[in-house]
């Protein structure tokens, strides 16, 4: 049904790829609903459900709350976004 | 009508735009711009250099993020080449 | 490095399953909150818990002052089945090193 995966070009960054560089780094998961989640990432599956330590919970960027380890379920998920050195924040 | 000239299926046209600008329009109030490096069956997309536009009550609010696995769950419209104000 | 138990998270459901018999938090949509002992759990994230405090917590606007009312209300439940699909996040208590 879907022409995908044939041609595998050097630039090529598939999710699978991506999911194996991010683990044990820190991330930011941000959720359909806004709600923004900084830790690091433990590990994921293929729902996109995702264990994280050092996990804290932020609503319109004000720190909410914090979680030693904490399990999101992957249908609420918007993006994992990896996490620059720089803390400069755009908000 | 039906007929397709091109015989482009969709998916290699979203093929044919990884490692150049991409503009993704989400259900809802949200837009993101990036680079795309790849993506999957379902659409999940990684995406660099990423600009998030998220359109707010208080107006909108312009996130930037280094790398990004995006859900393909909510995504709405795929323009290849970013959008039109990037053509400057 | 590990402990006697197999404490390795290898899928993210490993974290739920070392939380069994343990008081978790869950984080539901439609603001609600639960705090309770984690009997059973499936593929889907539907749970058994029990002893459970559910908070819910809503924001109401004043019609004349137009200030935001945060209300939470609290209760117990001795025993409750929580459907997976309302799942946000699972937190289990903290894992001792």
């Amino acid at each position: 049904m879907s022409g995908t995966g044939e041609k595998v070009t050097g630039t090529t960054k598939t999710p699978t790829d991506f999911l194996k560089s991010i683990r044990g780094k820190p991330v930011v998961v941000k959720l359909n609903s806004g709600v923004d989640y900084r830790g690091i990432l433990t590990c994921l599956d293929g729902y996109m459900n995702i264990a994280m330590e050092q996990t804290e919970e932020y609503v319109n960027g004000q720190l909410k709350n914090k979680y030693g380890d904490a399990f999101i379920r992957g249908n609420n998920v918007l993006y994992i976004s990896t996490v620059k050195r720089t803390l400069a924040d755009g908000a | 009508m039906a007929n397709n000239p091109s015989q482009l299926l969709p998916s290699e046209l979203i093929d044919r735009c990884i490692g150049s600008r991409i503009w993704v329009i989400m259900k809802g109030d949200k837009e993101l711009v990036g680079i795309l490096k790849g993506f999957d069956v379902y659409v999940n997309m990684v995406l660099e250099d990423v600009t998030e536009y998220e359109i707010t009550a208080e107006g909108k609010r312009v996130t930037k993020l280094d790398q990004i696995l995006l859900n393909g769950n909510n995504i709405a419209i795929l323009v290849p080449g970013g959008p039109p104000e990037d053509a400057e | 490095m590990s402990g006697e138990e197999d404490a390795t998270v290898r899928e993210p459901l490993d974290l739920i399953r070392l939380s069994l018999d343990e008081r978790i938090y869950v984080k539901l949509r439609s603001d609600r909150e639960l705090r309770g002992k984690l009997h059973a759990f499936d593929q889907h994230l539907n749970m058994i818990l029990g002893d459970v405090e559910e908070v819910i917590t809503t924001v109401e606007i004043d019609d004349e002052t137009y200030e935001e009312i945060v209300r939470t209300t609290k209760r117990t439940i001795q025993f409750l089945f929580v459907r997976g699909d309302g799942v946000i996040l699972v937190s289990p208590p903290l894992r001792t090193a």
